[in-house]
């Protein structure tokens, strides 16, 4: 208590003053948006809707943060309302896309990032519904802010689908997916939870924060080349994708001095994981509040790495070691190096969330025992998708490729996952596994989850080169 | 001997049967599982990239170990295999209770049972009779069946739903079994390889990766092949028009895209892929002299096909090539797409005895196109296409799909179908007076459980109270009357 009170250095701001700061900048925004649009004629655009989800879902995430910093009780109240606003608009976003296209929006990056918010916002809406757990927002919100800036850096022209894709089963399996990913997800922020009522010391959240960012780097650091350069994928600016050299190999270039910058980070958000195991070895507690400061400024120091990343990575020519000559990058060329870096910091700021405010939240969460078992609840929606995920994309492949199973690395770790979850329902069941033990279980079990996702596109190669 | 012989079997045959057996293997599955999928794979990828990714020592030691073939090596499939017979295991040992449990249903609970079971309610009540049709009639408005069972010197009431719900985990493991069922018989009898055709060419020969090929029992024909493309140049959609001709006659045709295969006698064709041979079908030109005024003479060239322009001159198309680069002063070609096409005539002159080389695209300091006679201007080029089929036969997906379908079943069962059982048996309390005695269980979701059976229990309640106030109150309607006097 008496660490997390020496960094509540921040003025509480009066209830409504940050809900009327809100309300007045959307409105600002919007009648900018109006204005332009008057002059345009075409109010309805999917453009428009999407920036009018986005005005509003930052309103939302503001004031979810704002509850977050000030525990005041009203802004969640109004932050539901701006998610419903934002809902309504990403909604229209979504129709108008899925009339221009003619299929749902599964085909494209792009499409994907518009259906990923479109859900989160709603799983939003139920969690806060359905299983009073009311600040969930802060969370989902400012992941969907995220998705929706990202949007803005991606190619977005309607792109007819090739063959392989031109499928009733995309739609099926694609959506599958979503949902159970999202299931997963929902899991695993409920399995937090219940670490936080489970009174799981603050230092272990710090860990494992940590951990997690330090990986994250260790991952962003595999694009080191010597001599302090780091590998991007080069753009091709006339066809607005990626440069290929030959089926499936991606030309790189390197952004020099980059590549230290990644390296001083990583030195720099590894500092609390070393301090921490310094303050368990030592048994002194100094070595926390030192580590907590460190968390801080690892922050500053990921938000600079950022910064330089999105400056140089944004265009600027190239060399690269594989051709002659120089090349352009874009941002649109490394979605998942953005989302890393972005994905840190959230994950930081939301350790420092949990630092300085958890007697709030833990007011406002149900108690351990609920949410235990609304995990577990979660888990028995997310696995029977994840099967009919699995089954729907093998049957798809059987028609497109001519087998149900290939030990593809997409596949093989979506099987894993598969695993992973029956192997937590199997210790619940039969076992009686509860508590710490299942929640530990289920964050696991979406650690394999994200991996399955991003980690094998990003690292390994294979057969599913679309997503 | 045969003791220990004996007690050795029953110890496998315990550990197999247990969970923590399955745990360890699920364990084991997915740790290999990942190993593939990071470790290079050899079917997958070509040697050279192997050998660029790995020293040569650690090269030797992954192939040894199996490594970089980790899903078709013997212990990975013994592995799989120990995974089924624990799934076997398991459920034969726990099967047949399980089934005691399910057919043969416990209606009428003892005073033990009623003792222990964590469920229950009494409700203090005049008669047996007025107790039980309450009961029953509470039931009917919850929308459940009651039966009466038949006791020593009573009746007790038995309701229960979804009793196949005990069963469910075994539909779930059943499943299982089928789908690891048809994923061996593919591996043993299944096959996949690739066929190549080009428009008007027929074969029975299917081309299979690193194993010889193989001869079907009859042959596809191709009739015509295709593609479309997007305005920007992205493929649209890939076509093939086959025929099956199975001892000399035409059985059907069908036009396959991607996502639509050919089935035929359990072998499946897949539209996989399409491009140009790079071979020159026919060139088709215009010759006009170029001295002097001259009709204009269309002729079409085969590759090496000479064709005669006047009495005198003849012209021979020697060389097609597909995507040209020229590089030191000769033509070479980069691939087989026709991105860059050029053509190589050789102009014969009886007369003169000179052969000229006039090439199309005038190609500088090689093409000699102004001393020949004619000049040239071509009009259409036609090359081969050839289309791509992926064919396989997996005579053991049929038991994947019903594994699948069955799993879903189950997996509906297991979540969100729960065997809830409610009991109601007129009793004696400790203190000797009637009661009714209310008890209920439910094999999940205990949590909606309680809700329902809290109430039932007011439910029962609401049904008595007619029958204890009807003894003191008039009915509603003639205390309306008589008290308010209309």
């Amino acid at each position: 208590m008496s660490r997390a009170s020496a960094e509540q250095q921040h003025p509480a701001a009066t209830g409504m003053t940050l809900i009327v700061l809100v309300g007045l900048s959307i409105a600002f925004l919007l009648a900018i948006a109006l204005l332009n649009v008057a002059k345009s004629g075409n109010i309805l655009s999917e453009a428009n809707l999407l920036y009018a989800a986005l005005v509003f879902y930052a309103g939302a995430g503001a004031l979810y943060l704002g509850f977050g910093v000030t525990g005041t009780e009203s802004y969640i109240t109004f932050a539901s309302l701006a998610t419903w606003a934002g809902l309504i608009a990403n909604t229209g976003a979504v129709a108008h896309r899925w009339y221009e296209a003619g299929h749902p929006p599964f085909a494209s990056l792009y499409e994907m990032l518009l259906s990923f918010v479109w859900t989160l916002a709603a799983l939003t809406l139920i969690a806060e519904k359905r299983y009073s757990v009311k600040v969930i927002g802060t969370v989902t919100m400012p992941v969907a802010i995220v998705g929706v800036v990202l949007m803005q850096l991606l190619r977005s022209d309607v792109r007819p689908l090739v063959p392989a894709l031109q499928s009733t089963w995309l739609h099926v399996h694609v959506t599958l997916a979503m949902l159970a990913y999202a299931a997963c997800a929902l899991s695993f922020a409920l399995a937090m939870m219940f670490l936080i009522q489970d009174k799981l010391k603050t230092e272990t959240f710090l860990a494992a924060t940590s951990v997690f960012t330090v990986g994250i780097y260790a991952a962003i650091l595999t694009r080191f080349e010597k001599w302090g350069g780091f590998n991007v994928v080069a753009w091709d600016v006339e066809h607005k994708s990626d440069v290929f050299i030959s089926r499936g190999v991606r030309l790189f270039v390197v952004i020099p001095d980059l590549g230290w910058m990644m390296l001083l980070v990583f030195g720099a958000v590894a500092a609390p994981l070393v301090l921490y195991i310094l303050a368990q070895v030592k048994k002194d507690e100094r070595f926390l509040s030192i580590a907590n400061r460190a968390v801080f400024i690892g922050i500053l120091m990921q938000m600079l790495a950022l910064i330089f990343f999105l400056l140089r990575a944004r265009d600027g020519q190239y060399s690269s070691l594989d051709a002659e000559g120089l090349y352009p990058t874009s941002l649109a060329a490394s979605p998942f190096i953005l989302s890393a870096l972005v994905g840190g910091i959230f994950a930081n700021l939301l350790y420092l969330l949990l630092l300085w405010r958890r007697p709030d939240l833990e007011r406002h969460l149900p108690d351990a025992v609920t949410l235990d078992r609304i995990t577990y609840k979660t888990i028995c929606i997310a696995f029977p998708l994840l099967t009919l995920m699995i089954a729907a994309g093998a049957y798809w492949a059987n028609r497109a490729w001519g087998s149900y199973w290939n030990w593809d690395p997409k596949e093989t770790w979506a099987a894993i996952t598969w695993l992973v979850y029956a192997l937590y329902l199997h210790m619940r069941i039969t076992r009686g596994m509860r508590g710490r033990v299942a929640a530990y279980f289920a964050v696991a079990g979406f650690a394999v989850v994200m991996f399955t996702f991003f980690g094998v596109t990003y690292l390994l190669p294979g057969l599913h080169a679309y997503a | 001997m045969a003791l220990s012989l004996r007690s050795l079997l029953r110890k496998t045959w315990l550990t197999l049967s247990a969970v923590k057996t399955g745990v360890i293997l699920i364990i084991l599955v997915v740790i290999f599982s990942a190993a593939g999928t990071v470790i290079l794979q050899r079917p997958m990828t070509e040697p050279e990239d192997m050998q660029r990714a790995y020293s040569p020592s650690m090269l030797r030691f992954l192939d040894a170990v199996g490594l970089t073939d980790v899903f078709h090596t013997r212990w990975f499939v013994t592995l799989l295999v120990l995974v089924s017979l624990c799934i076997i295991a398991a459920s034969v040992e726990r099967f047949p209770n399980a089934w005691r449990f399910f057919s043969r249903p416990y209606k009428s609970p003892d005073d033990g049972f009623r003792r222990v079971l964590p469920t229950q309610a009494q409700i203090p009540i005049c008669n047996e009779e007025a107790g039980l049709s309450a009961a029953e009639r509470a039931f009917q408005r919850l929308g459940m069946k009651a039966e009466r069972i038949v006791r020593t010197n009573s009746f007790s009431l038995f309701s229960e739903r979804n009793r196949i719900s005990e069963m469910a985990v075994y539909i779930v493991h059943a499943s299982l079994l089928l789908i690891f069922l048809g994923g061996i018989v593919d591996a043993l009898y299944g096959w996949r390889g690739f066929l190549m055709l080009t428009p008007g060419s027929a074969s029975n020969q299917i081309e299979i990766r690193n194993a010889p090929g193989r001869s079907l029992p009859f042959s596809i024909r191709c009739d015509g092949a295709g593609e479309e493309t997007y305005t920007d140049g992205t493929p649209k959609k890939y076509w093939s028009k086959l025929a099956v001709v199975d001892n000399e006659r035409e059985i059907f045709r069908k036009e396959i895209v991607v996502n639509d295969p050919l089935v035929y006698h359990g072998v499946r064709f897949y539209q996989s892929s399409y491009g140009n041979t790079g071979k020159l079908e026919a060139l088709i030109l215009n010759a006009v002299p170029s001295k002097g005024s001259g009709p204009a003479k269309e002729i079409s060239l085969g590759l090496n096909q000479i064709v005669p322009l006047d009495a005198d001159t003849k012209v021979q198309l020697s060389e097609f090539i597909p995507d040209y680069v020229v590089e030191d002063g000769k033509v070479f070609t980069r691939s087989n797409d026709v991105e860059n096409p050029a053509v190589h005539l050789i102009v014969t002159s009886e007369k003169t005895d000179q052969a000229i080389n006039v090439w199309l695209p005038e190609i500088p300091g090689i093409a000699e196109n102004a001393y020949a006679p004619y000049v040239f201007q071509p009009k259409e080029l036609r090359t081969g296409v050839f289309t791509g089929l992926q064919v396989s036969h997996e005579p053991g997906q049929w038991s994947v799909w019903a594994g699948v379908a069955l799993m879903a079943l189950g997996l509906t069962f297991v979540f969100y179908v729960s065997h809830k059982r409610f009991w109601v048996v007129p009793a004696h309390n400790l203190s000797g007076e009637l009661i009714l005695w209310i008890g209920g269980a439910a094999n999940r979701n205990r949590d909606v459980f309680e809700q329902n059976f809290k109430e039932l229990v007011e439910q029962i309640k609401k049904e008595l109270q007619p029958e204890t106030a009807a003894a003191f109150a008039p009915p509603a309607a003639i205390a309306g009357t008589t008290i308010a006097g209309r």
